[in-house]
């Protein structure tokens, strides 16, 4: 072997030594419980029966009892209406919100800071706040609609506005992470591109359309494929503003899996529902991954 | 005379008094232990014990270093959040730990704990007279609250500390004598009485929580069904039986009519503040939830209230009870001193030191609730809070257990269904016809697949 060789293998010894730890300490708090996991899925394990725990005589009994499960059917329904949407206004909205704050001034700086709030409050303490809102007795909303003569349903108790409310809610405390994804792209923007367009006769919503989103646009998408892993997450909110309800309308599929391991202690079939989800959340951040390497190859 | 005896007096020891001495010092060389472990029989060993935050224990522990000072243990007291608390002993209970000495034996997991043979028959220490005296009396405890502690031969696995009986509070009487109505002793009568008063002087009819499946039995069977065919022994969900739609339909409406927006998603802290300051008037839920109207210092409607029996309905009059329960795990370690500790802590003494010193009215001795001591606090404007309780914490341990329903291992996973289906029906999705159709088959399966035979 050549020295230029040696010092390569050598190079490459010393990166894996110093990746080691990392690994290893990602192998223990990420990977054997994730392995656990799967491995439990193969048993019905019952917290009221021991030895159900090894009892791995039917490994796929769970996973072939899921698709005739309605409720675990209509919580994965749920979860890609509460993720779409949530996402789809998440984007939006923190665009919108970027594009308008994107002017160098005291006052839009304090704003930014202002509106990072919401994601920087313990996901409960969101929760609570919206408690709150939503609940009509105590709310300041319903007190207001009450001044104007206006009756207001029960948002978090109404079928059609459960997944609205929750919707809402996550959207207020996520805007904030596209917002400031969107800004720091919009900063990079060189001002030549606008200015140029600006004495070709080009308009603002034109300048928008043909020079600024081509330059958000990678960025847009990939703080949405964030949000979307992200928006599995959103157990806080249901926990303490709908329960999952009314009936199964906001139950999503990490609520209907919890409610298995923890209310009925189905801790094997609970396993299952949460393997699939973690396949589901696999192949989106495979997406991302994707992506982010096709974007990297096209600069 | 006197002056031998100044003599005596002048002397530092006298003969008799060294010989005493000599004696006493060989005597306790000889036999030292007996007579320290006499005195702190337990010094040197700590318990560990666990249980769900509850008004109950944090009045205990300020009673337990005298508990401690007297036997010499120390005694670790885990609390936490009644459902981490239930994860945390049916992990540790199922796994045959020996992490705790005593717990609590939860009401709605104590079937799954004795019949899993889990817990420590607590008959091997009040059989003994020397582990147990007489005094203790295990008998004293209420029946009605016991049953759940009970395998099917007779032998107890827990005691109760805490009960609970379901009781219905009215806080606006004045409201309700100027529209002529009484007290309503039928289910009728409550869904007349709700629907004259919602709305009237923006008070609601009535007011409820989100456990659906605590509020709606006692309509189920009140109208002659039942969440199972025959519990603990038939555990065949019951849940389409024309009873069962018929009290379905009948709290639904009571619900969607007669109370407050949004009352499906309350908890038991938001109905009893609705209570507490007369803007619901009725609630019917346990009655340390309940009594709050005439005994706390928040009830702004104290003059106005009354706390009496739930309607009973056409069939049957089943107001809910329950209990909590201290119990020893099979594999604990120190399971004398586990008892020793439970013994002390729901021995009379405590418990009515517990109602004298603190107003702690939930306890579940039969001779405290019935002492005149209790009677003094618990008798506001000539209503007697403890014979209502006691009068519903015994219903149970009458005829047939009817509360059995809540106690099988199976009951959470047709719980959760009941939860999910009688939301359904409040907010219109389903009829209770096809909501209950729905639920009994889900409940099947769903019992099927957490391995029920039936």
């Amino acid at each position: 072997m050549t020295e230029e060789g040696l010092l390569d293998a050598e190079r490459r010894r010393f990166n894996r030594l110093a990746l080691a730890p990392c690994l290893i300490v990602l192998f223990l708090i990420a990977g054997l419980p994730a392995i656990y996991l799967i491995v439990v899925s193969f048993t019905p394990f019952q917290l009221t029966e021991p030895g159900s725990a090894t009892d791995f005589s039917s490994p796929l009994r769970n996973y072939q009892l899921l698709p005739g499960d309605p409720r675990f059917v209509n919580s994965l329904w749920v979860q890609l209406k509460l993720s779409v949407w949530g996402v789809a206004f998440q984007v939006l909205l923190g665009m919108l919100l970027a594009l308008l704050l994107n002017v160098p001034s005291r006052f839009v700086e304090f704003a930014r800071t202002f509106f990072l709030i919401p994601m920087v409050l313990p996901p409960i303490v969101v929760a609570v706040i919206w408690k709150v809102l939503y609940t009509p007795d105590i709310s300041p909303l319903y007190y207001a609609a009450s001044l104007l003569h206006f009756s207001m349903p029960s948002l978090t108790s109404s079928v059609d506005f459960a997944l609205i409310s929750i919707i809402v809610a996550d959207t207020w405390e996520w805007l904030p992470f596209t917002f400031l994804m969107v800004l720091a792209a919009l900063q990079t923007i060189p001002e030549e591109f606008s200015e140029a367009a600006l004495v070709d006769g080009a308009n603002r919503l034109q300048i928008f359309w043909y020079v600024t989103l081509p330059f958000i646009a990678p960025i847009l998408l990939i703080s949405g494929m964030f949000r979307l892993i992200d928006s599995v997450k959103a157990f806080p909110l249901i926990f303490l503003l709908t329960s999952g309800g009314p009936g199964s309308v906001t139950e999503v599929t990490n609520y209907y899996a919890y409610l298995l391991a923890f209310d009925t202690n189905e801790i094997g079939y609970s396993s299952a529902v949460t393997v699939v989800m973690l396949l589901l959340v696999a192949a989106v951040s495979l997406g991302l991954v994707w992506m982010g390497s096709r974007r990297e190859g096209f600069a | 005379m006197a002056e031998t005896e100044s003599t005596a007096a002048r002397r530092p020891f006298s003969r008799r008094t060294l010989l005493k001495a000599g004696a006493a010092t060989l005597g306790a060389s000889a036999f030292p232990l007996p007579a320290f472990a006499q005195s702190k029989p337990y010094s040197g060993v700590t318990i560990h014990g666990a249980s769900f935050q509850h008004h109950f224990f944090t009045l205990l522990q300020n009673y337990i270093p005298e508990f401690e000072d007297k036997t010499g243990m120390k005694v670790d007291l885990q609390l936490s959040a009644f459902p981490v608390y239930n994860q945390q002993a049916n992990l540790e209970l199922s796994s045959g730990g020996s992490a705790y000495d005593f717990c609590n034996v939860t009401f709605i997991l104590a079937a799954r704990w004795i019949g899993a043979n889990l817990l420590t028959d607590l008959g091997e220490f009040t059989s003994d007279p020397n582990l147990t005296p007489a005094e203790w009396n295990p008998s004293d405890f209420v029946d009605g609250a016991q049953v759940p502690y009970r395998d099917a031969k007779g032998a107890t696995y827990g005691y109760s500390w805490e009960g609970g009986a379901m009781v219905m509070g009215l806080s606006r009487m004045d409201l309700m004598e100027k529209k002529g109505l009484k007290i309503p002793k039928t289910f009728a009568e409550l869904q007349q009485v709700c629907g004259e008063i919602n709305s009237t002087d923006n008070v609601s009819g009535i007011v409820s929580f989100q456990l659906h499946n605590w509020n709606l039995p006692p309509y189920i069977q009140g109208f002659g069904g039942n969440v199972f065919k025959n519990p603990p022994g038939d555990i065949m969900p019951a849940l389409n039986t024309p009873q069962a739609i018929e009290a379905v339909e009948f709290y639904a409406n009571l619900l969607k009519n007669d109370a407050p927006k949004g009352v499906i998603t309350y908890t038991e802290d938001q109905a009893r503040q609705l209570l507490l300051t007369g803007r619901s008037n009725i609630f019917i839920h346990s009655s340390s939830w309940v009594t709050p109207i005439l005994l706390s210092p928040e009830s702004k409607v104290k003059d106005t209230s009354r706390v009496v029996r739930m309607p009973a309905g056409p069939v049957a009059d089943h107001p809910a009870s329950n209990s909590q329960g201290l119990g020893i795990p099979k594999n604990a370690k120190n399971k004398k001193a586990a008892w020793e500790f439970i013994k002390w802590a729901l021995s009379p003494e405590i418990s009515m030191r517990l109602v004298k010193e603190h107003g702690h009215s939930s306890i579940c001795r039969r001779s405290v609730i019935e002492s005149e001591e209790y009677k003094k606090l618990n008798v506001v404007n000539g209503q007697d809070l403890g014979a209502l309780y006691l009068e519903v914490l015994e219903l149970p341990a009458r005829g047939d257990n009817y509360m059995a329903y809540r106690t099988v291992k199976e009951f959470p996973i047709v719980g959760n269904v009941i939860n999910k289906c009688f939301e359904q029906v409040v907010t219109g999705q389903l009829s209770a016809r096809d909501a209950m159709n729905a639920a009994q088959d889900q409940a099947i399966a769903n019992l099927r697949r957490a391995g029920s035979k039936i």
